[in-house]
């Protein structure tokens, strides 16, 4: 004990010396992650830049010059050419629908597996394990004669099914370790004060993983949102289309609107953006103690 | 974590045969398990095992059309006809090896740095990650905007201070441009390493740490023989995420160069999208899937044996 309180305070000693000193390691590490961070935000800023100029503009002079007239109507543009009434309503719904039931999902799965424990939860457990490692591009072909046959083909509807899958092995792979990790004597006792199985999953466990399906939730949404190699597969009509696809709206054969198709893209980011700020201190936590001991 | 899982002991009440238990258990798991299994296994797993199947058949993948039995056709003219397959095999192998010496050392250094309390910490990590929930067909055409041959960030501001002759057709140019589509995504990807390594210094002891330097250990002895062991966990998992996303490259490349040119951008996930939906070979397509399956399999069994190593009960 005493050997601890010795230690720290030496290493508080250790601090004050160096605090006395100017400290040019740390400044000139201070320096290069700005120099970095800068670096990082340049596309966003020619991005923005780019959203509000003229075509004129935009070919006469350097990305980051600043605008020579603000063109706010590159937005309305943007919003028409991409459709984001119909497209952004699509996207909102199936991500909507499909991020907490396909949680809900993953989560009721992860359960069975960590604390049921039925026979064979170990084999269940690694072929789920080993299916979240395996890229979705492997089935596209298969998945496109299977939805022909259901006819389920270019139907928001029908694009919920794989949806709801794509996201599972990943999260029952992650939950079931925050499961696991969860002392059994909680479940004994609520089991004595009569509670069921169902309702231990849903007051007893559930709250317990919050943190971890907040990281997941915004590690789904994220994905679901931006999802695009199913989607350009499964959909057709321009009707059906989700913001991803809208993308290639701003492109014909000989020219692309830069103005508008930047504006689009900052439009199509902001509720990822939101999703994101809302959880982002749940994700540190979250994400990496599921991740780390997965 | 591992140790409150292994120090736990199932408890089996006393009576009934432990297999009229066993059986009670799986009846009462199957509710909770069933709808996600069956969703997944019909959705996702079944469609994979159907590209093996097809790999075996030549099928044009239209409706009207039966598949013929080919065995390993598709396979021999993979291997021996297609260079396309080739350029594919190299540049996934390229992308997975450079993935993993520049984003996630990048993010590892960054998440160093960003672990120590300095001015405007929380907004430099932010600006580090946000590249990452931007949508990667959506990053792929704002690059394709930086890259573009005249009017570009990058040739303009070349240009611009005087390395006019650097300029490049950065997409167009069959010997870089893979290399330009893998420094956007550099820019997309190093927030994700970033945020799980940080979430790993989080479980280095500080204890240690000052310890270790009371006992006179420098900087870099401190990371070697300190922080570097306490983030392997962290470290193991953000080397395989790597190499599966690199694996499953996809939109970026669609939506940069589609390939081009001269498919010199080509990858295995794209080439058997391409072979099966624009050139209407589900056979080929298949065995490509094959091929990648296989590998993602051989990069993530092992560690499989790795993460379950410790967890038996």
């Amino acid at each position: 004990m005493s050997a601890v309180a010795a230690t720290t305070t030496r290493a508080a000693e250790a601090d004050e010396l160096r605090r006395r000193r100017p400290n040019y390691t740390g400044i000139g590490l201070w320096l290069a992650l700005v120099v970095t961070s800068a670096l990082w935000a340049l596309p966003f800023v020619i991005m923005f830049f780019t959203s509000v100029k003229t075509n004129p503009d935009i070919s006469a002079n350097a990305p980051w010059a600043l605008p020579t007239e603000w063109r706010w109507a590159n937005y309305a543009d943007a919003w028409h050419t991409g459709n984001l009434g119909t497209t952004g309503l699509n996207s909102l719904i199936i991500s909507a629908i499909k991020v907490p039931l396909g949680l809900l999902l993953a989560a009721g799965a992860a359960f069975a597996i960590a604390r049921i424990r039925f026979r064979g939860h170990r084999v269940v457990l690694g072929l789920i394990a080993v299916g979240s490692m395996v890229p979705i591009q492997i089935g596209l072909g298969p998945l496109f004669s299977t939805m022909l046959n259901l006819d389920l083909l270019d139907s928001r509807w029908g694009l919920l099914l794989p949806y709801l899958a794509f996201g599972v092995p990943y999260q029952i792979f992650v939950l079931y370790g925050f499961f696991r990790s969860i002392p059994d004597e909680l479940e004994e006792s609520a089991r004595i004060d009569g509670a069921s199985t169902l309702r231990i999953f849903l007051q007893v466990i559930l709250p317990l993983a919050k943190p971890a399906l907040a990281a997941l939730f915004i590690l789904d949404f994220v994905a679901t949102w931006n999802e695009y190699a199913m989607a350009t597969t499964l959909l057709r009509s321009q009707g059906n289309w989700t913001v991803p696809l809208a993308v290639q709206s701003f492109s014909t054969q000989f020219a692309t609107e830069y103005g508008p198709l930047n504006a689009f893209i900052i439009m199509s980011a902001v509720p990822v953006l939101i999703v994101y700020l809302m959880f982002q201190r749940y994700f540190v936590q979250g994400a990496l103690a599921g991740a780390v001991k997965g | 974590m591992t140790a409150a899982a292994t120090g736990r002991r199932q408890q089996v009440p006393a009576g009934p045969p432990e297999r009229r238990i066993k059986r009670r258990r799986l009846l009462a798991a199957l509710p909770y398990l069933l709808p996600a299994v069956a969703l997944y296994g019909y959705f996702i797993v079944y469609p994979m095992l159907d590209s093996v199947r097809l790999s075996f058949y030549s099928w044009s993948g239209f409706r009207t059309e039966v598949p013929v039995f080919v065995g390993f056709d598709n396979y021999v003219r993979l291997f021996t006809a297609d260079p396309v397959f080739w350029t594919s095999v190299r540049n996934s192998v390229i992308w997975v090896v450079l993935s993993l010496l520049i984003p996630m050392l990048l993010g590892l250094v960054l998440a160093l740095g960003l672990n120590r309390r300095m001015l405007g910490r929380n907004l430099m990590r932010s600006i580090i990650y946000i590249p990452g929930v931007f949508a990667s067909i959506t990053v792929a055409a704002m690059w394709r905007w930086i890259y573009n041959p005249t009017l570009g960030l990058v040739n303009q501001a070349l240009e611009a201070i005087g390395l006019g002759a650097w300029t490049q057709t950065w997409l167009g140019d069959p010997k870089i441009a893979i290399y330009s589509i893998f420094a956007a995504s550099v820019w997309q990807a190093v927030g994700f390493p970033m945020i799980l390594f940080l979430a790993g210094l989080q479980s280095v002891p500080p204890e240690l740490v000052d310890a270790a330097k009371i006992d006179g250990a420098g900087t870099w002895q401190v990371f070697r023989n300190v922080t570097l062991p306490a983030l392997r966990p962290t470290t193991v998992v953000v080397v395989i995420l790597t190499i599966i996303n690199s694996l499953k490259v996809f939109d970026l490349i669609v939506g940069m160069t589609g390939g081009g040119p001269a498919q010199s951008t080509q990858v295995l996930a794209l080439w058997s999208y391409t072979q099966s939906f624009t050139n209407h070979s589900f056979g080929a397509g298949g065995a490509v899937a094959t091929v990648l399956l296989i590998l993602s399999l051989a990069l993530v069994v092992p560690y499989m044996a790795w993460s379950m190593k410790g967890d038996d009960k």
